[in-house]
């Protein structure tokens, strides 16, 4: 960029902010923080995203610029830790690089980093313990075995190159409760001395000796809850759900009332799990759709999984039965059935809305 | 080249589009134009489960059969074309602009179901 151009951006710059400051809209924080893009300043992008958002925190276009800025933040981040790296590795710089790595998503180069991390450091617990909560989190989001698989692989390598860390063995014990492995997962928690438990793992600790076991075999406990879309024992937001009552409940419903008004809409349902709220024209809890969407969904979660492009997010489904709309996260869904010519963009919106909201209220979102 | 492929081939040039495969309603395949990083066997027999699950799940709700359908994934778009005897599947990238897309798509499955009919 020659200083003509450079100055003319900085020109710009100046009416921009002046403008937010004087009316301030979503689209004027969004230009703002592309100027700050086009000048290379993630940072100062984050800033005028997160500025924005307190004011208008439903924008959808102010959450895309915020996640931008940030995934320029993490690259400089990243570029600035993989030079120090390659003058001087050590486990610090690694597991920094890998916290940023896993709090983007970014799956490939987190694996690539972990496994050069545990050539370079073979005694380190850290690449596998980092691998085996990654794993960890995608089988609480998608229930697949597979992850399952792999983060009991990852925590129980960890384990053999140090008993004595308490993490891994916690993480690991977690897992095989919430499958039904309680008789394993004691096992594990037995080993880990009592004098430093916090509230959750005490409380874990209690779970566990009170719920029965369903077997040793922990791949068929996967695989077996892969197939059912549920965990034998409550995944951890199910606490957070019970402790904050029935708000995220009755906010979901007058949401799901409000998409079944929408013009051309027949039939709404909110699914988690094996409960179901439904609005429109549905009798009850029995209706032949839910089953239909909920069978779609699984497909679609298996096809995504094992074609390797991530999860299932939405699905439209078109036939001579009109429009089918899904939305999912995890074991959460929102469906609806319409009519050819509905709003299809917007109930999409608004079902991802439903599931977004229902999730914050569980307590995913943190 | 047959009228199918010429139309697979087309219809990758599309922005957005990966790839692209022509699967029988119980799944060979017909066509396809994947490249290299997607393998025949694994897109087919991906394709023709949603496929089938799908259609089955609806016939079982009484909706009959689907059109079409469009899946999100995380990281990626697939759009499915039913197009009579076939099924025509696209592969896109996460950015792809679905509404830029449609139209070409469409116009595939439209010559597809031609070529079909004649073959």
């Amino acid at each position: 960029m020659n200083l003509i151009q450079r100055l003319k951006i900085w020109k710009e710059l100046r009416r921009l902010e002046a403008r937010v400051r004087e009316e301030p809209s979503p689209s004027t924080f969004v230009d703002l923080g592309q100027v700050f893009l086009n000048l290379d300043m993630p940072e100062r992008a984050l800033q005028a995203a997160d500025d924005g958002l307190l004011l208008f925190p439903d924008s959808a276009d102010l959450k895309k610029l915020r996640t931008f800025a940030r995934r320029g933040v993490d690259r400089s981040r990243i570029d600035e830790l993989r030079s120090r790296l390659n003058k001087n590795p050590t486990n610090r710089l690694y597991g920094e690089l890998v916290s940023i790595l896993s709090e983007s998503g970014d799956a490939g180069a987190l694996h690539a980093t972990c496994e050069e991390w545990s050539v370079r450091f073979p005694q380190d617990t850290g690449p596998w313990v980092w691998l085996g909560q990654f794993h960890l989190q995608g089988f609480y989001r998608s229930i697949a075995a597979r992850d399952g698989v792999e983060a009991v692989s990852c925590l129980e390598r960890a384990i053999g190159l140090d008993s004595e860390q308490v993490r891994p063995r916690v993480l690991l014990a977690e897992l095989l409760y919430r499958i039904g492995a309680t008789q394993r997962a004691r096992t594990l928690l037995d080993a880990v001395p009592t004098d430093g438990d916090d509230s959750e793992l005490q409380s874990l600790r209690q779970k566990v000796a009170n719920t029965r076991s369903l077997g040793n075999d922990v791949e068929r406990l996967l695989q077996s809850a892969e197939e059912n879309g549920l965990l034998p024992n409550a995944p951890p937001i199910a606490d957070s759900a019970t402790t904050r009552g029935d708000d995220g409940i009755g906010a979901i419903r007058d949401a799901l009332a409000a998409i079944a008004e929408m013009e051309g809409v027949q039939k709404a349902a909110y699914i988690r799990g094996t409960r179901a709220l439904v609005k429109g024209d549905i009798k009850d809890g029995k209706d032949p759709f839910l089953r239909t969407v909920r069978v779609i969904a699984k497909a679609g979660h298996r096809y995504s999984r094992r074609l390797d492009v991530g999860s299932f997010k939405r699905g439209v489904i078109q036939g001579p039965f009109g429009v089918l709309c899904i939305c999912c996260y995890g074991e959460v869904l929102a469906a609806v059935q319409c009519t050819a010519t509905s709003p299809t963009e917007r109930i999409l919106a608004e079902l991802q809305e439903v599931v977004a909201s229902s999730l914050y209220a569980m307590g995913v979102s943190q | 080249m047959n009228p199918i492929q010429e139309t697979l081939e087309d219809l990758r040039r599309t922005n957005g589009v990966k790839a692209c495969m022509v699967l029988t309603n119980d799944g060979l395949v017909v066509a396809q134009s994947l490249g290299a990083r997607f393998r025949e066997d694994i897109v087919a027999g991906l394709s023709s489960y949603l496929a089938m699950t799908t259609n089955k799940a609806l016939e079982e709700g009484g909706l009959g059969k689907f059109d079409s359908f469009t899946l999100h994934a995380a990281h990626g778009k697939s759009v499915f074309h039913d197009i009579g005897e076939a099924v025509l599947v696209v592969l896109l990238d996460q950015f792809a602009d679905l509404d830029g897309s449609r139209r070409e798509i469409q116009s595939a499955a439209q010559r597809l179901r031609r070529s079909a009919r004649i073959g």
